[in-house]
């Protein structure tokens, strides 16, 4: 705003200063050239000063920049009918100059509420966006996984059991292993002394871990190993990716190099080199559940498992090669004979429209799909409109869209129970794991409880009930938090395998 | 009464507490007994810490519950997630301080001991908080907040390199000259003069010959800066970014991310302090003395930091 450009102005932009100086007092604190776009705080006001010539791409970078898309601030500049401030007025903004040359908007700024109260200022002032946090949750969205250590090879692996090693540090009096898998340094566990540094077998299943060795008492990550996740702040854990998956490539013998890519990584392609074997190439991956679709990439060229009959269609005319994990589930849609195609779709494929063409059967139609554990949202596609599943009474409400999905449950986890309601006549669950749609979950009467199997994942969820249209929390938990709508909400929290 | 005689009855008063609180006596010889209610095993000791985002987590116990606690040095006193502890006799709320009289009245009880490391504290205050928002956002149990009343009289260096604390109950023979002996290069950090001011920290900064109040606040994740400071300050000012935060209840409130240039904090020179802008009206005191800003973990580690609370010191190392 200092910036000297008001020398730029001549004596027009001066005569235009002055009376503006006379007509309106916060314009001179704004420069008036013809780039201008400024955000700044003035007497606890906040002003957005923009010049009526900048154009379209220069206004837009401005509102990506402060995060502003609410305001319509195109409208506001662009617009010369006197209606077109009323939106920003309404949101509490006050027009401070308003001429050929520019527009200046200001707001009051007010308090976040009452930073005394200790769980509200942490909330407040919490990092925004959110750094990683440390104890993510293994079985939460985890598709996949990789190790990249500086040697060819991670720790070595049999059956089940990783030996983790720490190259050196031969004269330490103590090593210690530390990480998700002995909560830390709670259960950590004494590595053993070798010739060339120190080893502790451990048996793991397939997923991610955090780990760090502490030596004679100093907290250390792997050296050996590339991969670790921190907040950029010097808090950093070691990851280690127990694989369950091995993907071959036969043949390509003098090729350069060779990639994996997939849906499990978002189809990028040079994220998973793979490593020469007498024979072809190799990469060890961690799959979670379900069903991956997957093409190699060798010198730059892509190329389905010619090894692998198991392949769908790519939406490209095309072909992706397939790999499963896990037990199929049938998806069935009864009736619709008269339909040429059926497609499935839901959250588990990134609702492809594409990609799951269902069979034809005497009474419909049907699909055997492979999902890992948890909930998911789907839709059929008939002959290109889109209907839930009529035969599935579980849904979750899409307002935005105005719509519903089909619910579908896959290795239910967790048993809600609401006890002492016998005579209530309907009972339905609702909570962040179904967008808190009421009226959707409808809990089975069992004696005189109410039940209702879900899965949940690792970490806390918040549930209420809907007995006979009325929320109530649950009566028996002894866990629960207030909301913002000044009811309470039941707290579960769904520990680490 | 002399002072052998008074450290004698302090020491037994404790030992009555002790044997109520139903706890066995530490079978280590070299108890420290500074105040009736903390004591601890080992004078010096040095505590490990995780963290959940920026916020500092120490494993604790109170009474029968173990699990993280959030180092907030912003907070005056022990604060315990009402989630778990919701048994707990609470007193009625009483209403305090603040010039908005929007204070929240916390409700609050007792804990019969809190164990932290070798040190030990009996029968805590402790307010009763929701911190559901907080676990929400970090996705871990977190039981309770430790807050500056709690270490009063200690010495605490908080090295985010290694992820661990050392303390050191500064016993009153000792407390006119006592420091550790990561202090002894002096030349490798700067002392600055910090007040306890109702139980918060209050150091001071320095820009452009302007003083500013600031209060060292380990529960915040980001700086904060009051907007209604002259607009002198704001000339140092870069906004980068508005956000919408929930305020009062559900409702959106506008506050503005900032880098606050060439802040002097200490004798050095922070070309670059990145802060959260927003009207601090509310944490004005009952006198109406305001603060200028919160000082988080975007300051805090920035280097390794130590406090004497007994001696009202900042350590900055450089």
């Amino acid at each position: 705003m200092r910036d000297g450009r008001h020398r730029k102005m001549g004596w027009v932009g001066v005569g235009l200063l002055v009376s503006l100086f006379l007509l309106a007092s916060p314009a001179r604190v704004f420069s008036q050239g013809r780039n201008v776009r400024t955000y700044t705080i003035k007497n606890g006001r906040m002003y957005i000063a923009l010049s009526r010539h900048i154009d379209k791409a220069q206004l837009d970078s401005f509102i990506v920049q402060y995060d502003l898309s609410d305001l319509d601030l195109p409208r506001a500049l662009y617009s010369r009918s006197p209606k077109s401030f009323k939106p920003l007025n309404k949101m509490g903004w006050r027009m401070d100059i308003d001429n050929n040359q520019m527009v200046v908007i200001s707001k009051a700024m007010i308090g976040l509420g009452n930073m005394n109260d200790p769980a509200k200022r942490m909330t407040l002032t919490e990092d925004h966006p959110n750094s990683d946090d440390l104890f993510p949750s293994e079985n939460d969205n985890l598709l996949f996984g990789f190790n990249r250590f500086v040697g060819k090879f991670p720790f070595a692996v049999t059956d089940s059991f990783v030996t983790f090693y720490v190259k050196g540090h031969t004269r330490a009096r103590e090593v210690l292993l530390a990480g998700s898998f002995t909560n830390w340094q709670n259960q950590a566990v004494r590595m053993t002394s070798t010739d060339s540094g120190w080893i502790y077998v451990i048996k793991l299943h397939p997923g991610k871990y955090w780990y760090k060795f502490i030596i004679d008492g100093n907290w250390t990550i792997d050296r050996e190993n590339n991969l670790s996740e921190d907040d950029g702040r010097g808090n950093t854990n070691s990851v280690y990716f127990k694989t369950n998956a091995v993907f071959t490539l036969q043949g390509f013998v003098s090729a350069r190099d060779a990639f994996l890519a997939g849906s499990f990584n978002d189809w990028n392609p040079g994220d998973l080199p793979m490593y020469r074997t007498f024979n072809g190439w190799q990469i060890h991956l961690y799959l979670a559940e379900g069903t991956h679709t997957y093409k190699f990439i060798v010198d730059g060229k892509w190329v389905e498992d010619p090894k692998d009959g198991d392949r769908l269609p790519d939406g490209h005319k095309g072909f992706n090669s397939v790999y499963r994990i896990g037990k199929p589930h049938l998806f069935v849609l009864n009736g619709y004979n008269q339909a040429k195609s059926v497609v499935l779709a839901g959250s588990f494929n990134q609702w492809k429209p594409y990609e799951l063409f269902m069979h034809k059967t005497a009474a419909g139609w049907e699909l055997p799909y492979t999902i890992g554990p948890g909930n998911y949202e789907y839709k059929f596609l008939v002959d290109g409109k889109w209907i839930p599943d009529p035969a599935n009474p579980l849904f979750v409400e899409k307002k935005e869209a105005n719509t519903r999905n089909s619910f579908l449950i896959i290795a239910p986890n967790h048993t809600f129970r609401l006890q002492g309601f016998e005579h209530a006549e309907r009972v339905y669950l609702a909570g962040d794991f179904n967008n808190w749609t009421p009226g959707a979950l409808h809990m089975k009467r069992v004696g005189d409880d109410w039940v209702f199997n879900i899965h949940l994942s690792v970490g806390k969820h918040l549930y209420k009930f809907i007995v006979d249209g009325k929320w109530i929390k649950d009566p028996d938990d002894p866990l629960w938090e207030g909301n913002e709508f000044g009811t309470d909400n039941s707290v579960i929290w769904i520990e680490h395998n | 009464m002399n002072r052998s005689l008074i450290a004698l009855l302090f020491a037994f008063f404790a030992f009555l507490i002790r044997a109520q609180a139903g706890d066995p006596l530490p079978v280590h010889t070299h108890s420290i007994v500074i105040d009736p209610i903390v004591t601890s095993d080992s004078v010096s000791c040095m505590i490990p810490f995780t963290r959940a985002g920026n916020l500092i987590l120490i494993q604790a116990k109170a009474d029968t519950m173990q699990g993280f606690f959030v180092l907030d040095t912003g907070t005056p006193n022990l604060v315990l997630n009402i989630t778990y502890f919701r048994n707990y006799p609470a007193s009625n709320p009483t209403e305090s301080g603040g010039i908005t009289g929007s204070v929240p009245a916390a409700a609050q009880t007792k804990v019969d001991s809190l164990v932290l490391g070798p040190v030990r504290y009996y029968h805590m205050d402790a307010d009763l908080i929701n911190l559901g928002h907080i676990e929400n956002k970090k996705g871990i149990k977190i039981f309770g907040l430790l807050g500056m009343k709690l270490f009063e009289h200690f010495e605490m260096i908080i090295d985010y390199d290694r992820s661990v604390i050392y303390l050191h109950l500064i016993n009153k023979k000792e407390a006119p000259t006592y420091k550790s002996a990561q202090l002894n290069d002096t030349l490798a950090y700067s002392i600055i003069p910090i007040e306890i001011s109702e139980d918060k920290i209050v150091a001071h900064g320095l820009l452009k010959g302007r003083k500013l109040k600031f209060i060292i606040d380990s529960g915040a994740e980001t700086n904060v800066l009051d907007s209604r400071l002259p607009n002198k300050v704001f000339e140092s000012v870069v906004i980068t970014k508005r956000v919408q935060l929930t305020g009062s209840g559900s409702a959106k409130v506008e506050a503005l991310y900032g880098d606050l240039k060439d802040i002097q904090i200490g004798g050095q020179n922070i070309s670059t302090l990145p802060v959260l802008i927003t009207n601090l009206q509310s944490m004005c005191d009952s006198y109406n003395d305001c603060i200028d800003g919160m000082l988080g973990f975007d300051f805090l580690s920035l280097h390794k930091i130590g406090f004497n609370f007994v001696n009202h010191k900042m350590y900055v190392w450089k």
